[in-house]
């Protein structure tokens, strides 16, 4: 990031606001747009909102940095009017740019922030607005649930319809899973996508449904392997939800129970291999391991998939004597090893041990591969 | 009812549309401003030699015909003049600015560099707030029945966000429907000079812009000086000169025996006028380099006040 080239009272609103935003806020671009370029006075914000993401132009005048900025929304959203004053004499409502004051990095922040849940409240709006008895029906059912974010995809080549993010689970994961240090919260979503029909049918087919949950999250529970209930006929949200939620929370209980019986395994490791040099505390998924043979010294990088123990461990060797000539002098490593003896019945200990005595013949033949590569070099 | 009233297409000449891009082109940041002009009033044309287009004229003629033109504009050196961060207008400003100025306001003018040409969150509320202004109407003219029109013309100046050595701006006009809270795009016809557009462009009051509302009174200004190099008695007869006016029927003099007199009084003349004309060629370079070393000190003041340095 250009921070030199950036006034400085701008860049410490825009600090802010990437650091201390609750969803995570990107900047796409930044540029000027005064007569000398290399003063950087405006940027495109990526913000999420209803799992996708909105683009909003954020305007500031490099010569003035001093005054508040402005924003250019999205080419679908021009009738959006956030801070619509009405008529003369109207009461003016305070917002977060009537008393703009470019000394507090907060500002930015709050001004994005209260921007979004304007926003929320417009595409809701328009939702509100559309003339389909089944869309109205759903809504109305679900409209309990609270974080909801709806948006109305419409334009001249688009299809019109509707989505929904349905926040799902109403447990705090970040606390459900020790000592995991994610700074945004995590969250799983049921996208729920309806074509609008504007006539009523008796019989409406399913809507698009596709579960997503926030990126990091993958380290733990996968959702893509996560298996939708199906959608019956006739059926409704206020059905649909209920169920998915359940099966979707048994399974993250035993996603974090797995996260122990991994953690069992890389003990059991250590007595074979001697303490790991590194490995993943919290969720267990790597560890590696400096072992030798003779005097050929390697390490081991031991990758545990969420299936584990129902899927065998990936290992990689990794010499630390051997080295790439080029690029960049890198250490000779081995394929991914996937395919040794493996039961997922044995005990954690009988495992490590397989594991090592499977190593003890690999290292040779990896040694074998990592000197045939340095007489190619020569 | 401001709000049924729609523009036909919003018309600028050459002379103003060009200053105006002059103006944003040449500004160091963003830059905004007021348009000013007039509404008229258009008989509609409905004579036509197809039977079928003049049967769609007729019905379409109950909609007034009105043309927006914009005959000048007022910008400051920076934006938001007149109105607050938010958008709200701050009326007693813009009275103030348009005390200085016989125009009728129709609308605005925003100049940003390298953005999308839409119109933005605030260019958004401060045209609804001026849309909506009863104050600040003016009178359509050429009007049958009083019509009033609120100053609801928007034209937004940007340049492409590529740098390119031909298409350098873009414009768009718009016009602010208040009934439905939204922006109706316009054309903007360049009315130019041409055999097309001769007997339209004498309907333009002299393209002008008025001098940039300075609160202090500019020392020199209105001094006498301009000619102090030369004797009085030089400027006593150039001032009678002017005041009389060279008639053309000394013109008629140049020719036959007088000549020779005639002809030295006319260089005489010309001689002044060149004198008259160095002398204020000389005072703008000298108050432009002025107003450019003020611009650079407001310049660094602005960067130490923004944490620069």
């Amino acid at each position: 990031m250009a921070v030199d080239s950036m006034p400085p009272i701008v860049f410490t609103q825009l600090n802010y606001l990437l650091t201390h935003s609750p969803h995570s806020i990107k900047v796409e671009q930044m540029w000027s747009g005064s007569k000398n370029p290399a003063l950087l006075d405006r940027f495109t914000l990526l913000i999420p909102f209803c799992l996708d993401y909105i683009k909003w132009d954020v305007i500031y005048n490099a010569q003035f940095p001093l005054l508040a900025p402005d924003i250019v929304f999205g080419p679908e959203d021009e009738n959006f009017r956030p801070y619509h004053a009405g008529g003369e004499g109207d009461l003016k409502p305070k917002n977060s740019l009537s008393d703009w004051n470019c000394k507090d990095p907060t500002r930015l922040l709050s001004l994005i922030l209260e921007l979004r849940s304007l926003y929320m409240a417009y595409q809701k709006k328009r939702v509100g607005e559309v003339d389909d008895e089944r869309l109205k029906f759903e809504i109305n059912t679900i409209y309990s649930r609270e974080g909801i974010e709806m948006y109305m995809s419409s334009g001249v080549d688009k299809p019109e319809e509707v989505k929904l993010a349905v926040p799902l689970l109403e447990m705090d994961l970040n606390k459900m899973v020790a000592g995991a240090t994610w700074r945004h919260q995590q969250k799983i979503y049921l996208q729920v996508i309806y074509p609008v029909s504007r006539k009523y049918l008796a019989m409406a087919s399913a809507p698009r449904l596709k579960l997503v949950s926030s990126p990091e999250l993958k380290a733990f529970f996968s959702i893509d392997e996560f298996r939708l209930p199906s959608w019956l006929d006739g059926m409704c949200m206020a059905e649909y939800l209920p169920t998915l939620e359940e099966m979707l929370e048994s399974q993250i209980r035993d996603a974090i129970s797995s996260i122990e019986v991994r953690r069992r395994f890389i003990t059991a490791l250590a007595i074979p291999f001697g303490r790991p040099v590194e490995s993943d505390p919290i969720f267990c998924r790597k560890a590696t391991f400096l072992a030798c043979s003779g005097v050929f010294t390697f390490l081991v990088h031991i990758t545990l998939p969420l299936q584990f123990p129902r899927q065998q461990p990936a290992v990689m060797l990794q010499s630390s004597q051997h080295f790439h000539s080029h690029p960049g002098n890198a250490p000779i490593k081995s394929a991914m090893l996937q395919d040794y003896p493996w039961s997922p019945r044995w005990d954690v200990a009988e495992m490590a041990e397989r594991i090592f005595d499977f190593l003890v013949e690999e290292c040779l033949n990896f040694k074998k591969y990592c000197n045939e590569v340095l007489v190619q070099q020569r | 009812m401001d709000a049924i009233i729609s523009l036909n297409k919003i018309q600028i000449s050459g002379p103003t549309l060009a200053s105006l891009i002059q103006r944003v082109s040449s500004a160091a940041g963003d830059v905004d401003g007021l348009l000013f002009g007039r509404v008229s009033h258009i008989a509609p044309v409905t004579l036509s030699d197809d039977s079928s287009s003049s049967a769609a004229a007729a019905t379409t003629s109950d909609q007034p015909n009105l043309i927006a033109t914009v005959t000048s504009f007022f910008s400051s050196t920076s934006t938001s003049t007149f109105y607050s961060a938010s958008g709200q207008i701050d009326t007693s400003t813009l009275n103030n600015l348009l005390s200085t100025s016989d125009d009728r306001l129709i609308g605005w003018f925003s100049g940003r560099r390298k953005t999308q040409l839409r119109p933005s969150m605030r260019e958004s509320s401060v045209t609804s707030a001026l849309a909506s202004s009863i104050q600040f109407s003016s009178q359509v003219q050429n009007s049958t029945e009083t019509l009033t029109f609120p100053p609801c013309v928007f034209l937004l100046l940007t340049t492409p966000f590529q740098d390119q050595l031909i298409h350098t701006h873009e414009y768009k006009a718009f016009q602010f429907r208040s009934s439905t809270d939204s922006f109706d795009p316009k054309t903007l016809d360049v009315v130019n000079l041409g055999p097309a557009f001769r007997g339209h462009y004498g309907n333009f009051i002299t393209p002008n812009s008025p001098f940039p509302d300075l609160s202090f009174r500019v020392k020199g200004l209105n001094c006498e000086s301009m000619v102090e190099d030369e004797g009085e008695k030089e400027k006593e007869k150039f001032g009678t000169f002017c005041d009389e006016g060279f008639k053309i029927g000394r013109l008629k003099n140049l020719m036959g025996s007088d000549a020779a007199n005639y002809t030295a009084e006319l260089e005489e003349l010309y001689n002044s006028m060149i004198k008259k004309l160095n002398g204020l060629a000389k005072m703008v370079e000298q108050s432009s380099a002025k107003v450019l070393e003020q611009e650079n000190h407001n310049m660094k003041l602005r960067y130490k006040v923004a944490g620069f340095e």
